[in-house]
């Protein structure tokens, strides 16, 4: 059978991380030389990921002249507001807020309870060709969403769907519970014979497993996602250009283009929105983090 | 495990109070015969948008109909008409990119309305010169320039010289009228150490130079085969071979900074504002910045010397929808916008408006501009921008050019280079 490829895969990727980082526990009191190099090299790396964020919060509070005279390198001489306050009265920004945050989380929510449930069938259940099931459902993962935005726009317009949120959500939660549901099916797949028989032999049903057994266990997973799919589905630009025509439905990055001209950019007004965008991602990533954290690993099976 | 649980729960009600709230946010009002709905993507604070906004106020009160404005980004309008026009959610009227590969496109796929009904009532065909009206109309096979008008436009732009008038006074120069003359500037600033030109070979600057040098040795057939394809361009013709060579002799005599080519128009536009290069050859879109943010000090504008034609065209412009609800509205507002007041308003807020009386601008830098563009339209030298022939001509100028400045490759090369690329291009358009 295929699925015997697949199924030892997830074991070993979920396996090795937790007895890491129980060594890694135990030899906190005396760190070697290794350990420094690590940590130092992690640090520049870091730091490497962090310049562009740095870029955009330096050039969000500098003056248009600022910014000529001294190029987008130096730090602000005087803090200027003007940009963010601009950019935000001129696209309403409070309802972009409410629309990104609406979508991402009907989205994160939806995408997460189908995965589950997809991966229940296809990662416990062990259905027949269930490793082809999965790489179906990866392909609208795998396709670019260029090639997907006609279909999806006369599909959506024939039942008049477009210029509708709903739209946007049913394609993200589409989108996202494809990549939910092979992870999960991966997890799934070592789940425990032994809980499950034991919960079938005490008379449990396929719902009660699911709901009693598998989803506490895997709810730190599951949490994951819910993070994962929020920012994902926050960061999307080209669907919700194409399926939000009217201005009060669209969301914060649909909003941010407004600022791109046919020639011309206004690189610290653009680099203020650009903050602003982002800030609801940090804040929730901010309020979240424990939950990564803890992440895939403790889904694992102890 | 109690952290994860609290947090889940959180994001749960969050959720549904989201699908509880969202009944407010669906549901869109249905257009009714006395509402235009009207979609652009200019700023308030820029030309256009503040001419824009009067002529809507004009429009509500003498027709009573309401304007249901939504300001769009160019990039949406950009990637989506397509597909809006197509559907029940398409405006009455938007602005809309001139070009072969937009208003073309959409006109051959019958998504745009044929306005020459509505030229012939309003006359707007008599405001507008004729290289001015070619982006405005478009054939069976969305090429423009000729067959039916699907298209007004409001306002014009065209590239010129900017030149920095404290470091010109500085170094005791005059604004050149011939090329021998603009040489000479250059090579009295190169002497001091200055490199004259703010150049950008990574984006369209130095392309619309190139274009320009061409343009100094063509005339209006040149323009006619390159942009219309009424003939076959000689890629080792004097205009070509003199435009090549000069960027390599510019680049050589250090006019032009090798590090162009990794400049974006950004970089030289900043470039000019804060100093660093007395003179800056782009387009009239800048003009609007230079006049808000270069103010360190003073600069002027000239058309390029000795030169008949520029690069240069109508703006983008107004088009109705076939799929459009309110068509006659929608023409009644655009003949409001090409009123003499409403085309004032767009020239004395640093625009090129295409019907103004200049007595009507009142600033002084608007007066120079909008004389520049008036000159060249008079003498019929709007001749459209380099990259338009084909879609992926702007890349490859920009890549051959840089490689000119580089020194990778010779004038001859490049010119082989580029009429390769241009000819099998064109041929893919025409067949």
């Amino acid at each position: 059978m295929t699925s015997t490829i697949l199924d030892p895969a997830p074991a070993t990727v979920t396996g090795p991380p937790a007895r890491q980082s129980r060594k890694r526990r135990s030899s906190t009191t005396r760190k070697t030389l290794g350990d420094w190099m690590i940590l130092l090299v992690a640090v520049l790396i870091g730091l490497l990921i962090a310049v562009p964020f740095f870029l955009i919060l330096i050039n969000s509070f500098k003056s248009p002249a600022d910014y000529n005279q001294a190029g987008p390198l130096t730090l602000p001489t005087s803090l200027y507001f003007d940009g963010m306050i601009n950019f935000w009265e001129r696209v309403n920004f409070p309802g972009k807020l409410w629309n990104s945050f609406f979508i991402s989380s009907v989205v994160a929510i939806l995408a997460v309870v189908i995965s589950l449930l997809n991966a229940f069938a296809l990662g416990i259940g062990r259905v027949r060709g269930r490793t082809w099931i999965v790489l179906l459902i990866l392909l609208a993962n795998m396709l670019p969403q260029e090639v997907l935005l006609y279909p999806l726009y006369f599909m959506f317009k024939t039942v008049g769907l477009y210029d509708n949120q709903w739209a946007v959500i049913i394609i993200f939660v589409v989108i996202q519970s494809a990549f939910g549901t092979y992870l999960l099916a991966s997890v799934l797949g070592t789940f425990p014979k032994e809980i499950l028989e034991a919960a079938s032999l005490d008379g449990a049903s396929r719902w009660t497993i699911l709901y009693r057994v598998v989803y506490p266990i895997t709810k730190p997973t599951l949490s994951v996602l819910v993070i994962f799919f929020f920012i994902w589905t926050w960061n999307e630009f080209l669907i919700p250009l194409t399926f939000l025509v009217s201005n009060a439905s669209q969301t914060v990055p649909v909003s941010i283009a407004v600022l791109q001209g046919d020639r011309l950019m206004d690189v610290t007004t653009t680099s203020a929105s650009a903050l602003l965008g982002l800030l609801p991602t940090l804040i929730f990533f901010l309020i979240f983090q424990r939950t990564l954290t803890r992440g895939i690993t403790a889904g694992a099976v102890k | 495990m109690k952290k994860t649980k609290r947090s889940l729960a959180g994001i749960a009600m969050l959720g549904v109070s989201a699908l509880l709230l969202s009944g407010c946010s669906a549901g869109a009002g249905e257009a009714d015969s006395n509402t235009l709905k009207l979609w652009h993507f200019e700023s308030d604070t820029s030309a256009m948008g503040i001419a824009w906004e009067e002529a809507i106020k004009v429009f509500e009160e003498e027709t009573g109909a309401t304007v249901e404005f939504e300001e769009k980004s160019f990039e949406q309008i950009r990637s989506t008409a397509s597909q809006v026009l197509n559907s029940n959610e398409a405006p009455d009227i938007l602005e809309y990119n001139k070009g072969n590969a937009t208003a073309g496109l959409l006109a051959s796929q019958g998504l745009l309305s044929d306005l020459d009904d509505d030229y012939a009532e309003y006359g707007w065909d008599d405001a507008l010169a004729p290289s001015l009206q070619t982006t405005a109309r478009y054939d069976e096979d969305g090429i423009m320039g000729s067959g039916a008008f699907y298209g007004v436009p409001n306002y014009g732009e065209f590239v010129e010289m900017y030149y920095n008038k404290d470091m010109f006074a500085a170094a005791g120069l005059e604004v050149p009228t011939t090329v021998a003359e603009l040489e000479t500037v250059m090579k009295a600033f190169t002497d001091q150490g200055i490199t004259p030109l703010a150049e950008s070979a990574a984006e369209y600057p130095l392309g619309q130079l190139w274009y320009q040098l061409a343009l100094t040795k063509a005339d209006r057939s040149f323009v006619d085969d390159y942009q219309l394809y009424t003939g076959d361009v000689d890629w080792s013709g004097p205009e070509v071979t003199y435009a090549t060579e000069t960027i390599k002799d510019w680049t050589d005599a250090g006019y032009i900074s090798t590090d162009a080519s990794g400049f974006k128009a950004e970089d030289a536009g900043t470039a000019f504002i804060n100093g660093t290069y007395p003179i800056f050859y782009s387009g009239s879109w800048w003009h609007n910045r230079f006049t808000t943010e270069a103010t360190g000090f003073e600069w002027g504008t000239f058309l390029f010397p000795e030169a008949e034609m520029s690069p240069g065209s109508a703006g983008n412009m107004w088009v109705i929808p076939e799929k459009a609800k309110n068509k006659d509205l929608a023409a009644q507002f655009i003949d409001i916008t090409m009123r003499p007041e409403i085309q004032a308003l767009i020239g004395n807020n640093g625009g090129i408006p295409v019907a103004a009386d200049t007595s009507d601008i009142t600033d002084a830098k608007s007066q120079e501009l909008i004389g520049n563009f008036n000159t060249l339209t008079e003498r019929d030298g709007i001749a459209f921008y380099p990259d338009w022939p084909t879609a992926t001509f702007y890349d490859e100028l920009n890549a051959g050019l840089q490689e000119l400045i580089n020194g990778s490759k010779s004038p001859a090369e490049i010119n082989e280079q580029l009429g390769g690329q241009y000819t099998s291009g064109v041929d893919d358009i025409v067949g």
